[in-house]
Formats: C-alpha cells, sequence, structure tokens
C-alpha cells in the first residue's frame, strides 16, 4: 500500500459569519496515509499559512474521539463515511490517491458558522440550560448507591449519556433537527430515579429551547443515528416524543 | 396545550394523528371499493347506502375534509420550518442508505396526492351519478357507469396507477413514522412494525390500482 496520497480539497470558507463563503480548491499532496483528517489539515495548513494564505479555521479539542469539538461534512457526511467515529478518528488510509473530497461545515439556522469550518455550538448550551440538569440532591456515592436502577434502565440511560454533544446528527438530518442530541440528554437523566422528578417540566423546556434556536423538526429518517459517532439510538426521540406528548395533552 | 400544538413535535403529533385517520378512511374506502369485482349492482347499492344516511353522511364528508386539511396545513408548517433551518444545503457526497426510497418520496408523494383527491373527487364524488358520463351502450348505469366510462381511458387508468403507487410509497413510510412519533420503539417490536408498514402500504396501494386496470382490461374494453 502506498504510504502517502495526493488529494484535492474543496474546502469551504467563509470569513465570519455575516460574510457569504464560497468553495475554495487546494491540493493536499504527500499525506502520509495514517494521519487523521484533521493532522492532514494540519499539513494542508502549514502549507497555506507558508503561502500568505489564511488557514483553514476548524474545530477541534481533544483528537481522541470523546469531546466533541471537532466535526465537519467530508463529502456529505459529518465526520465523513466511516461509521461510529469523529473527525479526529478518521484516518486518511480510508482514503485513495487523487480523490477529491467535498469539506463544509454543518449546516443549520441553529448552529452559526464561525469561520470556514467552525460552527458555534452554544445553541446545545441553552438547551442544557433549559432543563439538561438535576436539581434534587442525589447524595454522594454511597447514598446513590440506595437508590435501586434496574440494569436495563442504568444500561440505556449510560447509552444515551454518550452523546458527545458534536451536533452531527443536526448536520445529517435533512430537516437540521437536533432530537437526537436533546433526547439523548432528555433520555440519561430521565430514566434514573434521581431525574424523573423533573421529568415533564423537563421535556417541555428543553423542547420548547431546541424550537426556539431554529432547528428543525424530526421526520424520522434516521440519518442522524447513522451519522452519530457514539451510535445514539433513535429510540430516544421515540422516548422524548411519548414524554412530550403525556406533558403536553 | 397551545405550546403542544405550535412545537415541533407537537406539529409533528398532529400530522401522525390525522394521517392514522386518513389511513383507517383509506381502508374503509378500499373495502367499498372492492365491491366493483361483484358487479355494477353492488358498487351501485353500497354507493346508494351511503348517500341515504344524509346529514350523517354530509358530516362524515366534512370531518373528512378537515382532517386531510389538517394533515397538509400542519406538514407545510412542518416543511416551511424545515427548510428555515438549512438556508444552504450541501454539495457533496452519496445519499445515505439508511434513508429509504420511500423516506425520500414522502414530499413528492404527498404532492400528487393532493393533486389526485383533487382530481379524483371531480371524476367520481363530484360527479353526476345519473348524467351522460353513467350512460353505457345508451344504459344508465350509474356510479358504475361513471367508473366503466372514466377508466376506458388509457391515459386515465395510468394517472390512477401512479397516484396509488404514491400512496403505497406514502404508507410505506407513514405507518412506522406514526409508531415513532408517539414514542413507540422496541428492539423487537419496531422491526416488526416497518414490515406491517411495507405489507400494508402495499396491499391497500395494489388494491386500490388492481381496479382501473381490471375496468379497463375487462370491462371498458368489452363494450
Amino acid at each position: 500500500m502506498k504510504e502517502t496520497l495526493n488529494l484535492t480539497l474543496k474546502v469551504w470558507r467563509q470569513k465570519n459569519a455575516n460574510t457569504p463563503g464560497k468553495f475554495e480548491t487546494y491540493e493536499a499532496n504527500n499525506i502520509d496515509v495514517h494521519a487523521s483528517f484533521l493532522e492532514m489539515l494540519d499539513v494542508v495548513n502549514e502549507g497555506l499559512a507558508l503561502k500568505g494564505i489564511d488557514p483553514i479555521s476548524f474545530d477541534h479539542d481533544c483528537r481522541e474521539g470523546i469531546c466533541g469539538a471537532c466535526g465537519a461534512v467530508v463529502n456529505g457526511k459529518p465526520h465523513g463515511h466511516l461509521p461510529k467515529t469523529t473527525l479526529c478518528q478518521l484516518h486518511m488510509r480510508h482514503f485513495k490517491d487523487n480523490d477529491v473530497i467535498v469539506i463544509e461545515p454543518f449546516r443549520s439556522q441553529g448552529l452559526p458558522i464561525v469561520k470556514d469550518l467552525m460552527v458555534d455550538r452554544s445553541a446545545f448550551d441553552r438547551v442544557i440550560a433549559a432543563g439538561g440538569y438535576v436539581s434534587v440532591r442525589t447524595g454522594s456515592a454511597q447514598d446513590a448507591n440506595n437508590l435501586p436502577v434496574s440494569k436495563e434502565d442504568s444500561d440505556l440511560a449510560m447509552d444515551a449519556a454518550q452523546c458527545i454533544g458534536c451536533a452531527a446528527c443536526v448536520a445529517a438530518c435533512p430537516n437540521a433537527a437536533a432530537m437526537l442530541f436533546v433526547s439523548a440528554k432528555f433520555s440519561h437523566l430521565s430514566l434514573l430515579p434521581q431525574g424523573q422528578v423533573e421529568s415533564k417540566r423537563r421535556v417541555k423546556r428543553m423542547v420548547y429551547q431546541m424550537d426556539k434556536e431554529g432547528f428543525g423538526n424530526c421526520s424520522n429518517e434516521y440519518l442522524c443515528e447513522a451519522a452519530c459517532p457514539k451510535g445514539i439510538s433513535v429510540s430516544n426521540i421515540a422516548r422524548m416524543n411519548r414524554a412530550y406528548f403525556k406533558s403536553g395533552v | 396545550m397551545r405550546s403542544w400544538l405550535m412545537s415541533s413535535i407537537g406539529k409533528k403529533q398532529v400530522v401522525a394523528v390525522s394521517g392514522l385517520l386518513l389511513i383507517l378512511f383509506l381502508i374503509a374506502h378500499l373495502a367499498g371499493n372492492l365491491l366493483i369485482y361483484r358487479g355494477p349492482e353492488a358498487i351501485n347499492i353500497y354507493s346508494h347506502t351511503l348517500h341515504s344516511f344524509g346529514l350523517f353522511i354530509r358530516l362524515a364528508e366534512f370531518g373528512l375534509a378537515a382532517i386531510f386539511l389538517i394533515h397538509i396545513a400542519f406538514t407545510a408548517m412542518v416543511v416551511i420550518d424545515n427548510k428555515k433551518a438549512r438556508p444552504i444545503g450541501y454539495i457533496g457526497g452519496q445519499p445515505y442508505k439508511e434513508r429509504s426510497l420511500a423516506t425520500r418520496l414522502m414530499p413528492y408523494t404527498g404532492t400528487i396526492l393532493l393533486i389526485y383527491v383533487i382530481t379524483h373527487l371531480f371524476d367520481f364524488t363530484l360527479a353526476n351519478s345519473n348524467g351522460p358520463g353513467a350512460f353505457v351502450n345508451g344504459q344508465n348505469l350509474g356510479l358504475y357507469g361513471l367508473i366503466v366510462n372514466a377508466f376506458a381511458n388509457p391515459y386515465e387508468v395510468l394517472w390512477y396507477v401512479v397516484a396509488m403507487a404514491a400512496v403505497g410509497f406514502h404508507l410505506v413510510h407513514a405507518i412506522q413514522s406514526v409508531c415513532q412519533t408517539f414514542g413507540l420503539n422496541h428492539p423487537v417490536v419496531t422491526p416488526v412494525l416497518k414490515k406491517i408498514s411495507f405489507v400494508l402500504g402495499v396491499l391497500i396501494s395494489v388494491s386500490f390500482a388492481s381496479i382501473p386496470i381490471y375496468v379497463w382490461l375487462f370491462i371498458s374494453t368489452a363494450h
């Protein structure tokens, strides 16, 4: 196998939120196949900086696939084509020599573009602030263990809690809906006894905030689940739909 | 209640309930229509019996129209919200295989059905079943005559078959979608529901579409 790749990148460049963006084409030559996608962008940026071109801005932090900071739409898919993988864990060996790669930011009214591939995800913080918390005193570890939680509920809650808030679900949804994120945050609290007290209030507030942020409506297409790097299930959306119906009617 | 109705989930649930009621109407309508296979008398008696209910059937028609309009109005609201939610689309890539054909076609099948329902009302419901359109070989055959004359035209048959294919695609997505929207998602039950959704959608669609084809092939041409 060839150890380096030559690629053509079509990258969305946008100076700031108020300036219209456009695609620019860059050559990415001699890219190590073991580099991550973000490392490939680092190499390209070094080259751009040497030429006096503004480097491509992109979100990143841990580069271990656990923080949820990175993410861009690569060839039409958030975090690229590999299932259950964040962009930082997508390696260049999954691409072929001379590939043309289209890199776009996550696109949603609720996630405005800050610059190039960077988006402002503070709408997610506001959804959490609206109801994604437990206000009852849950006690220290010993007290918590005195509360019986079934294995099934505990597993489901932990599965939902895996959400890293990367917003790939919003990016993948044809309607830019944030239902998978919001329902995962709702579910992981509401499945546990500590979170059940406020469940009704939580679902109302979180859905209200989600709508206010300008995300779209769910049309049960399940692309969110397909794009989720943590494999969060759409059964969380069903759980939230059920809770919302009970709380509202 | 008002905040529920205007929320993203509430609007979807209104679309789901109204859609479910429309599916129940479709099943009842299909049961009536299949009487065509029992000949002119059966379908005409069925039609007369329905009309003999007078005010009751008018109320039912009004209710059905209201449900239909609610389904469309709330869908329109959802679609407008969704367009606003992503002002600029993506240019790269292939579609997800997780997105089924029926799901992708929902806006198109929905639009075809809206146009179809209007033409269908003019073809039969609003047409005079004692007028010239009901006469076959100089004989007044009532609703049966209207059907035979309408489906003597192959383009009319084709349009009905296309519309019924749209019904099929619409239902294949819709039935399982109603369950998800109301919170029914279970590792064992949901895959079964998806299969039921598919079978029911195809069955209703094929049964409806069989009528114009049967009338065109075996009745209209015989006259």
